[in-house]
């Protein structure tokens, strides 16, 4: 196979010698702009007292991380309960819809859009307020991570259905020819490759999934943002608290992310 | 390269495939007018014609990967099956060869060939696995075995997809323009795997631009044009003197590629 070709390259020119002094001149401006920028984040920051000791000294201790590292443990186990539930929801409904049945088919397709139409918050409050009332005692990760997932089914189920899509005509042509019967061309041919095609979509589904976990202090279930709030009413510190949380979200995001690429530079290869 | 012996195709037995009066449509197109053929054990019947003109339709249609809106269609005296498990068994004795070759591109070339019989015919992996190594022996693929279909050439591919319906040890062998999506390098390679094939006795129905294996190959040229049976006849007369006007004009315009 010859090189792999970049969106890049394939949308833009080379940039000649002009384009390349302007480029030049506009990333060192903006790298002066972006630096001026946080400085006067740090000095306003600074002026109402954000950087007295205070506000940081606690996270020297083991115990504020130990604390922190627990949270972040409650996000990891909803985010991945949520993302195995989004999953199998997400593949009934486009079972559903890829099937031969009208009404089959409508139901899949009513389900996806409902699903993917309506905020999460809302999926929240149904099963912390509602469910409850109906004799429903459900764990409390589940209750942040039942919600989550219907949430991200819909989308799931989209996913699945391009990759399945995606697939050529002919891989299920070759599989009927063979002999074998619809059910079988669909889990042995259709689709192990469609799964391939989009498992880097997955992932990075996953991220939106991971930042929907955080309306688990709504249910008060020890997330990494519940246990955040916990630290900030301690020590009266929002500011610091908050920015410390954001940089764990970014790196498991930016982790997400990076897996994301990787499996989609070895699917490409293959 | 011999031609087949035509003594050997006995008249008793019921056609392998016949087709009768078959209609089909595409919305308003009439893609295929009133078909009839009937293609006896060991017979290699080739269809030619312009593009366009219902060849390829024709030949999915005897597995039914196309439905037909009226007509019959026979495999050994038995009509095909709408739908279902008798239509599943049905395709697996009929083998089948695409012009994109549609390699399963997820599995290795052995895994390919041996799916057929371990999955469908519930065969043991290390039979299928033997009797799968020497198919591909044959159509000269077996060094390839352990790669993935988009390792290989387009001429290994779509040997190694013949060798993966003969896996099945079909009736008959549909070939749906086999050689139109190869480099012209690689033709010969695989028209040979088929010329062995026909001259083996396999039943062939062949839709093909290769007039030179038609007329080398084939007991029988069925030309097509506009969804219907133009003309059928022995590729010598067909080639050398067609009966039809419509024929005439077809092998005029295709002369300098013969």
């Amino acid at each position: 196979m010859s090189r792999q070709i970049s969106v890049r390259d394939a949308l833009y020119e080379t940039p000649g010698k002009n384009a390349r002094k302007i480029i030049m001149a506009s990333t060192v401006i903006s790298i002066v702009a972006m630096v001026l920028l946080l400085c006067l984040v740090i000095k306003i920051f600074s002026d109402n007292g954000q950087l007295d000791a205070k506000y940081w000294s606690f996270f020297m201790r083991s115990t504020t991380w130990r604390f922190i590292g627990s949270g972040l443990l409650g996000t990891v186990e909803a985010s991945l309960l949520a993302g195995l539930t989004a999953f199998s929801i997400g593949f009934v409904f486009m079972v559903m819809r890829i099937s031969f049945y009208k009404p089959l088919q409508f139901i899949g397709a009513a389900c996806t859009e409902f699903t993917r139409g309506v905020p999460t918050l809302l999926f929240i409050y149904f099963f912390f307020l509602y469910v409850p009332k109906m004799g429903i005692n459900l764990p409390s990760v589940w209750r942040v991570a039942l919600p989550v997932a219907i949430s991200a089914s819909g989308m799931v189920s989209e996913l699945l259905r391009s990759g399945v899509n995606a697939v050529p005509k002919g891989q299920r042509e070759a599989a009927l020819s063979l002999g074998m019967r619809e059910t079988m061309v669909f889990t042995k041919i259709i689709f192990p490759q469609a799964l391939k095609y989009i498992v880097p979509a997955l992932f990075s589904d996953l991220v939106i999934v991971v930042k929907d976990t955080t309306f688990s202090y709504i249910v008060n279930f020890p997330d990494l943002m519940q246990n955040a709030k916990v630290l900030i009413s301690n020590y009266d510190a929002l500011l610091s608290v908050y920015l410390v949380v954001a940089v764990i979200y970014i790196i498991i995001n930016y982790l997400l992310n990076t897996i994301s690429v990787t499996m989609a530079k070895r699917g490409g290869k293959r | 390269m011999m031609k087949k012996d035509n003594t050997i195709i006995s008249d008793v037995q019921a056609p392998v495939v016949e087709l009768k009066h078959v209609e089909k449509y595409y919305g308003a197109m009439h893609a295929l007018k009133d078909i009839n053929l009937s293609v006896k054990k060991g017979e290699v019947v080739v269809l030619i014609g312009p593009s366009g003109s219902g060849k390829s339709t024709l030949c999915r249609t005897i597995n039914r990967l196309e439905n037909i809106k009226s007509g019959e269609i026979l495999i050994e005296g038995e009509k095909l099956p709408d739908g279902g498990k008798e239509l599943a068994a049905l395709r697996a004795e009929i083998g089948m060869v695409f012009q994109s070759f549609n390699l399963f591109a997820h599995k290795t070339i052995l895994d390919n060939v041996m799916m057929g019989p371990v999955e469908v015919l519930h065969r043991s992996k290390t039979e299928v696995e033997k009797e799968a190594m020497e198919l591909l022996k044959r159509v000269g693929v077996d060094s390839q075995a352990h790669k993935m279909p988009s390792q290989l050439s387009g001429g290994q591919q779509q040997r190694a997809a013949i060798a993966r319906s003969l896996a099945m040890h079909p009736k008959v062998m549909l070939f749906d323009e086999p050689t139109s999506a190869l480099d012209p390098e690689m033709i010969q390679e695989v028209l040979d795997v088929m010329i062995e094939l026909a001259n083996e006795g396999m039943t062939m129905i062949v839709v093909t631009h290769e007039m030179n294996f038609a007329r080398r190959v084939a007991n029988r040229v069925v030309f097509m044009a506009d969804g219907a049976i133009v003309e059928e006849n022995t590729p010598d007369e067909f080639f050398t003197s067609p009966k039809t006007e419509r024929a005439k004009e077809f092998l005029e315009s295709i002369k300098g590629h013969m």
